[in-house]
């Protein structure tokens, strides 16, 4: 009897043990993994190359004339069609014309897996006036995304995140606009 | 009279049809039937050509020619098109009950038409042809515009009962595109049964006007709130609201639209040259219509609203523009743009829709803004050739360089059922077109050359 509490004594000290070292180990592990993290070689992000852009602006024949401009192009489509339109708010730099009619910040672009670009702008704080003004805006965006992204097939114009029917009364923004050569200056 | 009779079988083997006592047993063959029997059954003479793989079949004074594997047969000597396929069969020839109805009964001067009991009947008739309708709905603040467009005119009879537009064709049968979703708060259904088409519409809702109209044929109806009185007739409603044109002055109200550096207001100008235009018009004996005749406000949608209701035969609506850069100047004319991705994205829409629960608010509805382009897509053609004639006259009137007409989806032209156009009159934001526009003298001009174009394309229409 005596010496099965021994045993019995014995089979417990050992759970313990072995229980405590199991703790001890579990408890160390992420301390260990946490310590290795800085001897891992850091993921550095490939620069994009540099690469020509077609950027559409406004002439003095109310029609939309390109200007080639050297920029990152990031081989992602929806990065891509981010600098399009950055450049594009940032304004021509050459003889052209803005397109946008107001200091525009970009607030968005994505795409969607279906070849649909959206572009959140911030909204005008004024209202638009002038066919010219929202359809050489629009058509700049659209057309300069779709002439450099041609993995998309229409793009979709946001203000302040939310779908607008129209900006200045006259063209359906509220919808997504394909590619149309009509307002591209021929010559 | 001829019955026929599907066999309730598990598998059903083949479909009974009786004429006057008579019967024939036609197998089935897949999703076909065997042709042959049901012909024989008519007192039909058929004849196969092996040289030339065709069966002939000669009913008094009928004939008709058809072949395995080719969908289109000759009809008394017109080619037509079945839209399907008969194949060999064991028993000569088999076909859907659809293309045994339409290709070869009806010619013939026979029908099918369901039982009481859910069998198949075919009865003598005079010969019946099937007119596809294909159905474009578009609610407005206060109407609904439904335009059915037809793959053939035929005469048509409106029966009207509680809540209910009966559509009767002569000799004819509607078959109801069902493809494109119908969705509007006053139109609750629409079926084709028989030669009549059925329009149920919702609580307080009761027809305004209706028209049959030509190129291409179709009717147009027009519903709002119920009133009382008796029912507008096709004919009080044509003789009430015919008008060649309406003329919409852009903008209005608290919408001034583009302004001037003097002060010009975009909304007085148009106003002004659309009175001249509606003037010029009328004195050529044209009936003109505005959809403002003062400063009032008017919702976008609504401006075409009025040319659908009253008929018109061309919708034209008038802007000055305005630009960023001051040197630009000159007039264009647009229509509709209805690109790729504005039919596919009606498709998948109409896909998406199917599987939405019912009770999504109509206005907001993207599906119906699309569908409803496809109104302005039945006479984009003419549009097209409105907006060059109106063009060519005012690069001819204002001696400018011709740039063509361009296209894009404005909000204003959506939902025309007639060839509408937008005309930019000029750039108020050019202190010399300014003040030329201001002009009275250029104004007529202006009305002039639009006037023009329009009588041109009326006159061509």
């Amino acid at each position: 009897m005596k010496r099965r509490v021994l045993w019995i004594a014995a089979a417990a000290a050992a759970s313990v043990a072995l229980l405590s070292l199991l703790v001890v180990m579990a408890l160390r592990t992420p301390a260990r993994k946490a310590a290795e993290t800085p001897t891992m070689t850091p993921v550095v992000p490939t620069p994009a190359p540099e690469q020509r852009v077609i950027l559409l602006f406004a002439g003095v024949d109310d029609l939309l004339h390109p200007e080639l401009r050297s920029v990152p192009y990031p081989a992602e489509v929806g990065e891509r069609a981010r600098i399009v339109v950055s450049e594009l708010a940032a304004g021509p730099r050459g003889g052209l014309h803005p397109v946008f009619p107001y200091s525009v910040q970009v607030r968005g672009v994505f795409v969607d897996g279906r070849g649909q670009a959206f572009v959140d702008l911030d909204p005008p704080s004024e209202p638009l006036t002038g066919s010219s003004t929202e359809l050489l805006m629009t058509y700049a965006v659209v057309n300069s995304i779709l002439l450099n992204c041609p993995e998309l097939d229409t793009v979709q114009l946001l203000f302040g995140g939310r779908e607008v029917k129209t900006l200045a009364g006259h063209l359906d923004l509220s919808r997504p606009l394909s590619l149309n050569k009509g307002f591209i200056a021929t010559s | 009279m001829l019955a026929g009779v599907g066999l309730e079988a598990q598998e059903p083997a083949a479909v009974q049809f009786q004429l006057d006592g008579s019967t024939a047993l036609a197998p089935r063959i897949g999703e076909r039937i065997e042709l042959l029997p049901v012909l024989r059954l008519l007192g039909a003479e058929v004849a196969f050509s092996p040289a030339a793989g065709t069966y002939g079949v000669q009913l008094g004074e009928h004939a008709i020619q058809f072949s395995p594997d080719r969908q289109y047969l000759l009809v008394d000597g017109r080619l037509e098109d079945a839209g399907e396929k008969p194949i060999a069969s064991p028993g000569g020839v088999a076909a859907s009950l659809h293309f045994l109805e339409r290709s070869l009964l009806a010619p013939l001067g026979f029908r099918l038409e369901p039982a009481d009991a859910g069998f198949l009947v075919v009865t003598g008739a005079r010969a019946v042809r099937i007119v596809d309708v294909r159905p474009v709905v578009a609610d407005f603040a206060t109407t609904t515009t439904l335009v059915l467009t037809l793959s053939e005119q035929v005469k048509v009879e409106l029966v009207q009962g509680e809540r209910k537009l009966t559509f009767r064709m002569t000799e004819a049968e509607p078959r109801l595109d069902t493809s494109l979703s119908l969705r509007s708060e006053r139109v609750k259904d629409m079926a084709s049964r028989g030669s009549e088409l059925i329009i149920t519409l919702s609580r307080g809702v009761g027809l305004l006007s209706w028209h049959q109209l030509d190129d291409p044929p179709r009717l147009t109806i027009e519903l709002g709130k119920e009133r009382a009185g008796p029912p507008p007739t096709r004919q009080e409603a044509v003789e009430q609201v015919a008008v060649a044109v309406v003329i919409d002055p852009g903008h209005g109200g608290s919408d001034q639209g583009a302004v001037a550096s003097s002060g010009q207001l975009e909304k007085d100008l148009v106003l002004q040259i659309a009175r001249r235009l509606a003037a010029t018009l009328e004195s050529r004996g044209y009936t003109v219509r505005l959809t403002r005749n003062g400063d009032e406000e008017r919702a976008l949608t609504d401006r075409t609203a009025v040319a659908n209701r009253r008929n018109a035969r061309a919708f034209i609506s008038l802007h000055a523009n305005s630009s960023k850069v001051a040197a630009v100047r000159g007039a264009e004319t647009y229509y509709m743009s209805l690109d790729k991705s504005a039919t596919d994205a009606a498709a998948a829409a109409t896909a998406r829709a199917e599987n939405e629960p019912s009770g999504v608010p109509v206005a907001s509805s993207p599906l119906n803004l699309i569908l409803w382009d496809l109104a302005q897509a039945e006479v984009l053609n003419e549009s097209a050739r409105l907006a060059l004639g109106i063009q060519n006259h005012l690069n001819n009137h204002l001696g400018l360089r011709d740039r063509g007409v361009k296209q894009a989806p404005f909000v204003v032209l959506t939902g025309a059922t007639m060839p509408a156009a937008l005309v930019e009159v000029g750039f108020v934001s050019n202190p010399d077109e300014e003040q030329l526009l201001r002009d009275a003298s250029h104004q007529q001009l202006l009305a002039e050359a639009i006037a023009l174009g329009v009588q041109e394309f009326l006159a061509g229409s």
